[in-house]
């Protein structure tokens, strides 16, 4: 916890001080590389997977570095279609239109509706938010089986649009962003009514800029989420067309006796992170740098 | 925006947080209940957008779940009601049920309180200026986003009795009779521990993170002037400063670990024997897996249902308590 | 008012559970009554770039049928049966449900999915074997088209390099830990004697069907595992003297049969006669090796079933196809028809070509499949092919899925050995008795 000071220096820091924190910086650089190293580990597996032959991937021990390297996966995973009329290429649109989708309409609706739980006070109010957290609380395997029979008869079971109705509604986000509202002074609200502004104002132009950091990650968590969902849609999308990436990917191997290609799951699935570390990464500011702290220093 | 933004952040320099809304004390007695309706119906328009949506597709299906718990459907044709015949014998002639509620206690123990320190050391630790801090928190994030099948693969190797690192790292430090981890009935348990928080620790580092940045940095400048040591800080500044992120990570990660399925799936398949066997499995098992037993599932998933929500309500109380 | 929207809620979803029930439970109403044009029959499958026989049966069926039109509604491999029932409870399962697992008949069944085709089963020629897997209360509810039964394949290159002899039909499973033992010495480093792979089957089917005093009801009656003990004694054996992979490997590593025994890795592979067709698949694309292989029947429990002169006892459970109770009635005759066709000869020979085990046994079809290039043309091998007394790996019984799971549990713990085999297998019977109860 030494370190918590590090990047405040209130006072001058003297000779010695700044020997001290140098050697505090590299022992963090030290520990910091080999808990990457360990974070990194199975990430690393899967790109030498990668590139090595089908029957390479699985070996006892574990073959660190390959005999050869198949680049050449790389190109061939877009012309493959395990599932005649379904590539790659479908199932990465397929998964960006459902992941931005459900991510906005979570954010959204999941953020509108903190609002409500956490500023306005009615009746029952907290009897429903714990109905809300009490459902994460049920296993989605016990209720997929009425739910799947609703969507039928709705009509929506081999459409995208299932799981974007499924996905962009859940508790998750509300319950989120209401802890985070509550993190927010009374105060601003009530200087804002005064000077005239409704609640939905309140909402928008008080609430939400202030909490930029809470909106990137939840908007993250639900992309990941959504990304890299198995079950859903393997229940409700039938038609290859409508595959999402983690249901093509299982193509790959779904047929134990002949078909497995775990050369190219693995290729398939180092590409499928890809695109969610990247958001990571350009959304690096927003997660920490939110516009809170930024407006309390000018 | 700018403007409001300057605002805001002048008045929340100028007031402590947690100051309660007391708009209700000043209204007159006779306009209260003009004011309830109106704060009702403003509340419901808040919320309507997210429970439409809310009720339809999780709600309903849940509160049918809880009717088919006390029927023998299964899956197809009508559903019977059968009283507490399910729960019955899920209690009498249920052989795994009160090994797999154990399995799942055990899990969740360890798991909560493992993750909640790892991932908030983990924020704390990557919340600051540094070269490539970048780097190590998307590093931080992958075993979240990495493939299951992968994390199964390498940490399988990493566990494995004979030639794996984590073993031969053990024997050296003298540990003569390393443990078989997952191959053996008393280590698979903690093994699986060991992976669901190395998974899940940068998931919820992230929320800490969040969190953090609503900390006024004025609080740690005042703490610092009043000559308070850096755990002094973390004590008083950070920790109550965290208050809502950590309530919201206790209960989705109490939830989320009386939940656990897939980790377990690949990992053990709930073995050796039934040493790894958890709630959720047992759920998929007698539904899907084994006999289409809807009804006597759904039994199951009622009682998980309530221990999740003993939990929650616990954790709810101590929240609201400790808010005052 | 809470109380009362949420029982509102409630209503309205049990409303919708016993409509999507009623509306299952109708057929389909047709008031046209019979068909006209051609009938469009819809049949299960899955992966059907890399499982060619349902396309195959279907070209066979319509060249035969010009007024049937057969279309496949493919489904994924994987989660098939997870799949199947979630279409079956809404209702919009094909006409002709294909049976991959023969332990879900039961199920089913029992559910009101099936319908009873009994005429179309007591129609068939003995010649067609498996469809007594799918017999409930006396009726019948589908028809295997293709039956596969476990047998002994070994590496003739690995055995001639160790100077081992090969497998003569003799062999009880005692005289194949033998040699799989030798074959391990000889061979050193890296290659095994033998593979056993992971599934509980690999042992407990053999258990099941070779034991003496052997019978379906064995597995089921939950009165004593015991009969196991035997098998599993040996397999621990193998482990411990290195001629045959750890358990620990074979989990811990997903280790495939195919890499290991395509690969090289081990001399001798159990396994279903499925693996004949992926094996010369293998060696033709060059995923497997090229090397010359064989096929045994499988070892047996004592000498009084090894020999050329008598019947191998082996298991293994049929694929067949069940038609869908709520198919439209206009239907069913052509539904019928198509179960009478995959029984026939034709089809058998049409499956054999690409190297499926028929449930037809005649000699025309037996020589289509060992026509097929690349595949053991040895005596020994066509006599492992065709005569064998084959158990059920699933008796029929609507408790068997509960009991395999039971068992299973059972079967990891010995394999990883943190369990005893005497202590495992008791602990089974006892949570097989309190299930049964």
């Amino acid at each position: 916890m030494t370190t918590l000071a590090l990047d405040r220096p209130f006072k001058r820091p003297t000779t010695r001080r700044k020997v001290r924190s140098t050697l505090v910086r590299v022992l963090l650089y030290i520990c910091l590389a080999a808990v990457a190293v360990f974070l990194l580990l199975p990430f690393f597996w899967m790109v030498v997977s990668s590139l090595k032959r089908d029957i390479d991937v699985f070996s006892v021990p574990i073959q660190w570095i390959p005999d050869a390297f198949r680049w050449e996966h790389y190109q061939e995973i877009w012309g493959v279609e395990p599932w005649k009329g379904s590539s790659m290429l479908d199932w990465l649109r397929n998964t960006l239109i459902l992941s931005v989708v459900v991510t906005f309409l979570q954010v959204l609706t999941g953020s509108f509706a903190a609002y409500g739980f956490s500023r306005i006070r009615f009746p029952g109010r907290d009897v429903l938010f714990l109905g809300y957290i009490a459902t994460i609380a049920v296993p989605w395997q016990a209720y997929m089986v009425p739910q799947f029979l609703l969507m039928s008869q709705a009509g929506l079971v081999d459409t995208l649009w299932s799981m974007i109705v499924l996905q962009a509604f859940g508790a998750f986000g509300v319950f989120l962003m209401k802890q985070f509202y509550e993190t927010i002074p009374e105060e601003l609200s009530e200087s804002a009514r005064i000077d005239g502004l409704s609640e939905y104002g309140i909402w928008a132009r008080i609430m939400v800029p202030l909490t930029g950091p809470a909106i990137a990650s939840l908007a993250l968590l639900t992309f990941v989420n959504t990304w890299n969902d198995y079950l859903g849609p393997r229940i409700y999308l039938r038609s290859p067309e409508n595959f999402t990436i983690q249901l093509g990917l299982q193509l790959f191997r779904s047929n134990p006796d002949v078909a497995t290609r775990w050369d190219l799951l693995f290729t398939g699935s180092v590409l499928s992170v890809l695109p969610i570390a990247i958001i990571f990464l350009a959304g690096q500011k927003y997660f920490v740098e939110g516009i809170a702290t930024s407006g309390m220093k000018s | 925006m700018s403007e409001v933004v300057a605002e805001a952040a002048l008045v929340e320099g100028k007031t402590q947080a947690g100051v309660r809304y007391r708009a209700k004390d000043k209204t007159p007695r006779s306009r209260r209940s003009k004011l309830r309706l109106r704060n009702t119906l403003l509340g419901w328009s808040f919320i309507a957008p997210n429970f439409i949506g809310f009720a339809l597709l999780t709600l309903l299906p849940i509160l049918a779940l809880f009717y088919v718990s006390f029927t023998d459907w299964n899956a197809f044709g009508q559903a019977n009601w059968i009283g507490l015949d399910n729960f019955r014998r899920l209690f009498t002639k249920e052989p795994n049920f009160e090994i797999a509620l154990k399995n799942t206690l055990y899990y969740t123990v360890l798991h909560v309180p493992l993750t909640m320190a790892a991932s908030l050391g983990l924020a704390i630790l990557l919340n600051r200026k540094l070269k490539g801090v970048t780097f190590f928190r998307t590093a931080a994030f992958f075993p979240y986003i990495c493939s299951i099948v992968a994390v199964a693969v390498v940490w399988n190797a990493l566990f494995h009795p004979e030639y794996g690192p984590i073993n031969e790292v053990l024997r050296f430090i003298g540990i003569d009779d390393p443990p078989r981890w997952t191959v053996s009935k008393e280590w698979a348990m903690p093994a699986v521990v060991i992976v669901g928080t190395w998974r899940e620790m940068g998931y919820y580092m992230l929320l800490y993170l969040a969190g953090l940045q609503t900390i006024p940095r004025e609080q740690y400048e005042a703490a610092s002037l009043d000559g308070a040591s850096s755990w002094q800080q973390f004590l008083y500044v950070t920790w109550p400063g965290l208050r809502p992120q950590t309530f919201f990570i206790a209960v989705m990660l109490t939830i989320g670990s009386m939940k656990v399925f897939d980790l377990v799936l690949v990992m053990t398949d709930g073995g050796p024997g039934t040493a790894t066997l958890v709630l959720s499995q047992l759920i998929w098992n007698k539904s899907f897996k084994e006999t289409g037993q809807f009804g006597y599932a759904s039994s199951i998933a009622v009682v998980l249902f309530v221990i999740c929500l003993v939990f929650t309500l616990v954790q709810f109380f101590v929240n609201k308590r400790n808010q005052k | 008012m809470k109380m009362q929207k949420a029982l509102a809620l409630g209503i309205a979803a049990v409303i919708a559970i016993s409509l999507a029930g009623c509306s299952s439970d109708d057929p389909s109403t047709d008031p046209n009554g019979s068909a006209t044009g051609p009938v469009e029959l819809t049949v299960s499958g899955w992966s059907l770039s890399t499982t060619p026989e349902f396309q195959v049966l279907a070209d066979a069926f319509m060249a035969e049928n010009q007024d049937i039109k057969v279309v496949i509604k493919e489904y994924d491999a994987a989660d098939y049966e997870t799949l199947m029932l979630t279409d079956m409870s809404a209702g919009t399962a094909p006409d002709i449900i294909t049976i991959k697992q023969a332990k879900f008949t039961s199920l089913w069944v029992q559910g009101g999915q099936l319908l009873d085709v009994s005429d179309v089963v007591a129609g068939l020629g003995p010649e067609v074997s498996g469809s007594s897997s799918y017999v409930v209360d006396g009726a019948s509810y589908a028809v295997a088209y293709r039956q596969d039964h476990w047998v002994l394949f070994y590496n003739k290159d690995l055995f001639d390099q160790a100077g081992v002899a090969y497998p003569d039909g003799t062999w009880t499973w005692d005289d194949y830990a033998t040699a799989a033992k030798a074959l391990s010495a000889a061979l050193g480093q890296g290659v095994f004697g033998t593979y056993e792979h992971s599934w509980q089957s690999t042992l407990q089917g053999f258990a099941n069907t070779q034991s003496p005093g052997a019978n379906p009801s064995l597995v089921l009656n939950g009165e004593d595992y015991g009969y196991m003990k035997p098998y599993y004694e040996r397999v621990l054996d193998l482990q411990a003297s290195g001629a045959q992979e750890s358990y620990a490997n074979l989990t811990t590593n997903k280790l495939t049969y195919q890499g290991q025994f395509g690969k090289q890795f081990a001399a001798m592979l159990p396994m279903g006669s499925w693996y004949v067709a992926t094996l010369t698949s293998q060696q033709a694309s060059g995923d497997a090796d090229g090397f010359a292989w064989g096929i045994a029947p499988i070892p047996q429990y004592d000498s009084s079933t090894t020999g050329l002169d008598k019947m191998p006892v082996t298991f293994g459970d049929p694929t067949g196809f069940a038609i869908n109770k709520n198919i439209d009635s206009a239907k069913v005759d052509a539904a019928k028809k198509w179960l009478d066709f995959v029984a026939s000869e034709k089809a058998g020979v049409e499956l054999a070509k690409i190297g499926i085990v028929s449930s037809v046994s005649t000699s025309a079809v037996t020589e289509a499949y060992f026509a097929m290039p690349g595949i053991a043309t040895d005596d020994l091998s066509k006599f492992a092919m065709s005569a064998h007394k084959t158990g059920p790996e699933n008796p029929v019984s609507l408790n068997i899925q509960e009991i395999q799971s039971i068992l299973n549990e059972a079967h990891s713990a010995i394999m990883s050995e943190s369990g005893s085999v005497d202590s495992e297998l008791a602990i089974a019977r006892d949570k097989i008795k309190l299930i049964l109860s």
